[in-house]
Parts: C-alpha cells; sequence; structure tokens
C-alpha cells in the first residue's frame, strides 16, 4: 500500500464511496487494485465524474493528465494525496 | 395525407405510474391532490398532486439513474411503459419512430441546482458533470429515446399549458412530412420547489394557492393501417388542432369559440357530435372563459365534461396531455365509437388559445 500524508482512512473511505457511487457497485467488489475500466465497465465519463466529484467533495484541482494514474483506487488516492499537498503547500 | 390515430397509451400521473390507476381515478372523479411532505418538499405549497412514491431508482432502474432527475425519469417511465404494451414489433425499425415530448422548462430544479453549484463552489467548475446534460430542455426527450433504443427524429415542444396541444399538432406534421413511420407523443412536467417558487412568484394573487401537479402522458399515433396491421384499435382519430391568440384577457372566450369552431369545421364534426370535453381549467380568470367559449362553439349540444384540474393539480406543461389522456380513458378500451368525437381545449395565461378534435371511426 502506497504511504500516504495527507488522506487519512476518512479520507480514503470518502473517495471510494464517491468511486462506488459513480460506477454503481458495492463497495465490497472494488478492492485497492481492481481496475475501474477492466473489472468495473467505467467509460471515459464516469473517470471525468470521479475527477470532478473528487474535486468538489477535497476542494482540489486535479489536472485531467492524472486521469492516467486514476485506473483504481490506490491509483486515485496517490493522487488526490498529492494534491491536497499541493494545495497545502500553495496555501503557505 | 395519411390520417393519424391514438392506438395506445401511456400515463404516470398524481393516482399512480400507468394507466389503470389514472382511468380509475378520472372515471371516479376523485382527487389525486394531497397533503405535502413539507420535510421533503420545502416551499410555497402545502399541497400537490404528487406522483406517489415515484423515483427514477424504483421506476426506471437502479442502474445508470443516479443522476436522472425526475422529470426524466417521469419521460421515460411513461415512454417505456407504452413500448411495453405494443410489444416488441413497434421497435423492430427504431430509425422510423418519432418522438416529440413536451415540457416546461425541463427540469429548473436540475438548471438552478446546477448553476448554484457553480456559484458557491469552491471553484466555479467545481460541478458534478454528469448533472450538466439535465440542464438542457431537452434531456427527456433525448434520454427517453436512448433509453429505449428509439432513433427517429426527436422534438422538445415547450408551450405553457399548450403544449401537450402543441406536441401532438407537431407530431402530425413530423408524420405528415415523411420524418418517420410512426409518432410518440406526449408531455411530462415534475414537481420540485424551484418550480413551486417559479409558479407562486409568476402567476396571480387570485390564483396563486392553487395547488400544483405533476406526471406525463405519452400516446403512440400512427395511421389506421398500420394500427390493424399491429392489431391495435384504434382509440381516436387525431381530427384537427387549432391555435388563436389573444391580446387582452376579454378576448379570450371569443378567441377560443373561434378556435374551436374553425377545428371542428377542419373537422367536419359537428357540435351534436362531441360526446366528451376536456378543458383546462386553469386559474380563477381563464377557467370560465374557457368553458363559455367552448359552451358558444358548441351551441345547445351537451357533451359530458371531463374536468382534470381539480384532480390533478396545476401539471403546467404536461396538462393538455393528461386530458387528451382523460379522453381516451373515459372513452375505454374500444376508443371513441362510431360518429363520435372529442374536444381538449386550454386558454393560457401568455395569450394563447388551442384545441384538438378528436374522432372515432367515420358512420358507416
Amino acid at each position: 500500500m502506497t504511504t500516504t500524508k495527507h488522506v487519512d482512512a476518512e479520507g480514503r473511505a470518502t473517495i471510494k464511496g464517491i468511486i462506488c457511487d459513480i460506477l454503481e457497485i458495492d463497495e465490497a467488489e472494488m478492492t485497492d487494485t481492481s481496475r475501474f475500466k477492466e473489472d468495473h465497465e467505467a467509460d471515459s465519463m464516469g473517470a471525468i465524474e470521479i475527477l470532478s466529484q473528487l474535486e468538489r467533495a477535497f476542494g482540489i484541482d486535479i489536472d485531467q493528465a492524472e486521469l492516467a494514474r486514476m485506473v483504481n483506487l490506490e491509483g486515485v488516492v496517490t493522487v488526490v494525496d498529492e494534491a491536497v499537498a499541493a494545495k497545502a503547500a500553495a496555501s503557505l | 395525407m395519411s390520417e393519424l390515430v391514438l392506438s395506445a397509451w401511456s400515463v404516470v400521473s398524481p393516482y399512480g405510474v400507468g394507466s389503470a390507476p389514472f382511468s380509475a381515478g378520472i372515471g371516479a372523479g376523485t382527487s389525486a391532490v394531497g397533503e405535502l411532505d413539507r420535510a421533503a418538499w420545502p416551499g410555497p405549497f402545502d399541497r400537490c398532486g404528487l406522483v406517489p412514491d415515484f423515483t427514477a431508482a424504483e421506476y426506471v432502474g437502479k442502474k445508470g439513474t443516479r443522476t436522472m432527475d425526475r422529470v426524466t425519469a417521469i419521460a421515460v417511465t411513461a415512454v417505456g411503459r407504452l413500448l411495453a404494451s405494443c410489444g416488441d414489433e413497434l421497435t423492430a425499425h427504431p430509425e422510423q419512430i418519432g418522438l416529440v415530448l413536451g415540457t416546461g422548462s425541463g427540469s429548473v430544479q436540475s438548471i438552478m441546482d446546477f448553476t448554484r453549484d457553480s456559484l458557491v463552489g469552491e471553484r466555479p467548475y467545481h460541478v458534478d458533470p454528469a448533472r450538466f446534460p439535465n440542464t438542457v430542455m431537452n434531456r427527456a426527450a433525448g434520454q427517453s429515446a436512448i433509453w429505449h433504443g428509439i432513433k427517429g427524429p426527436n422534438t422538445t415542444v415547450a408551450g405553457g399549458w399548450l403544449t401537450g396541444l402543441l406536441a401532438l399538432s407537431y407530431a402530425v406534421r413530423l408524420h405528415r412530412g415523411g420524418h418517420c413511420a410512426r409518432v410518440l407523443c406526449g408531455a411530462a412536467e415534475e414537481y420540485s420547489t424551484q418550480r413551486a417558487w417559479l409558479e407562486w412568484h409568476g402567476r396571480g394573487v387570485e390564483e396563486r394557492e392553487s395547488p400544483l401537479g405533476e406526471g406525463g402522458a405519452v400516446f403512440l399515433m400512427e395511421t389506421v393501417a398500420d394500427a390493424r396491421e399491429a392489431g391495435r384499435t384504434p382509440l381516436a382519430r387525431v381530427l384537427a388542432t387549432r391555435f388563436r391568440a389573444y391580446a387582452d384577457r376579454a378576448d379570450a372566450q371569443k378567441t377560443l369559440a373561434e378556435c374551436v369552431g374553425s377545428a371542428l369545421d377542419k373537422a367536419g364534426v359537428a357540435p351534436e357530435d362531441i360526446r366528451l370535453v376536456a378543458p383546462l381549467g386553469a386559474g380563477a380568470e381563464l377557467a370560465a372563459p374557457e368553458e363559455a367559449g367552448i359552451e358558444d362553439a358548441l351551441g345547445t349540444a351537451r357533451p359530458r365534461w371531463i374536468r382534470c384540474r381539480p384532480l390533478l393539480g396545476d401539471t403546467s406543461a404536461a396538462s393538455t396531455s393528461l386530458q387528451l389522456a382523460a379522453v381516451l380513458a373515459t372513452a375505454g378500451e374500444s376508443g371513441l365509437g362510431p360518429g363520435e368525437a372529442a374536444l381538449v381545449t386550454g386558454i393560457d395565461r401568455d395569450g394563447t388559445v388551442g384545441c384538438a378534435v378528436l374522432g372515432g371511426p367515420a358512420r358507416a
């Protein structure tokens, strides 16, 4: 598991909830590494929805180029963690 | 020119989902307007003709409906039930089926919610992109076609209370122009706190308290030959639609009388052949001139009146489609009888009047 400094267990649960809601699957179906597209039938619109909902939930900006890394829960948590860190650094 | 008939219909109404509860309610004349749960539906009204227990997840399905708004779900449900009642043969050539759906402004709730998110969010683009399609007024018509695989021309019509009649008229022209073999035509309206406030502020003081309603009705329009070939009973022929405008409310009665007279002429229907009349009956100042205008046009004829408004509430853009459905519900499974005719009318507060004349089979 990747170590994240800014997204705690609660934040991770929030992320998982958002993704599962958008992909219309039970949270039990998703693992840290199950892939949205290959394993959960996500399409490009679903990916954009996930990105945008995370921006809203965490008050962060995520570049669309990051979609390439947002292929599973692990990848998304890493991207969100970096974005939260970037936001914290910017506000210093 | 091939005349169109209404050969199947489907309703989502405050009586419930389906034509059976609608027919029973209209037939018995029981009002479907009830107390509004103010916790779930804040706003200016405490009574409403709400479709009971209606949600997209319940009636359209759990998959793919997370961001489907209420008016879209009502339309998708009504179209789906209509198609289901007709069998697979109807959609065998989906590119030959048109869909004409009336709406008020689309979902004003969706439009306002999305705009609000953009204004109050941390960034203006922190909105839910999946909800954007709900903000355009042709969402319900488009989604109904996509959901059910209908690929013919797709049209959204908006015209206040007259919307259902305008959609009917448009559908006839669409078919006449050779753009489709069959047309699904109707209208849908949702209840929301946002629509309630818009109505509250837009109405005159004398009609402000009149409860709102919601629902949708969709009709299958096809030629008699196509209906017979498919084993469907033609329920009513669409004989004429007419629209007029008035500048002064004092002229509304006269304008409607002329409108109805002109439609009867076009239809070749004598006033005494009118068996059923379904007026809009909107607002305190427009219901009386509407009935008076109809009586002026019908003279000594004594038709049966079907008054939907007190039963369903003000269903706005869905009103005249639900009136049309009420006529078919009252006519029953065999439709209008030989030589019988029906009249659906409306006077809109913005200065338009309209009507449709339907008929049974020509007298032998």
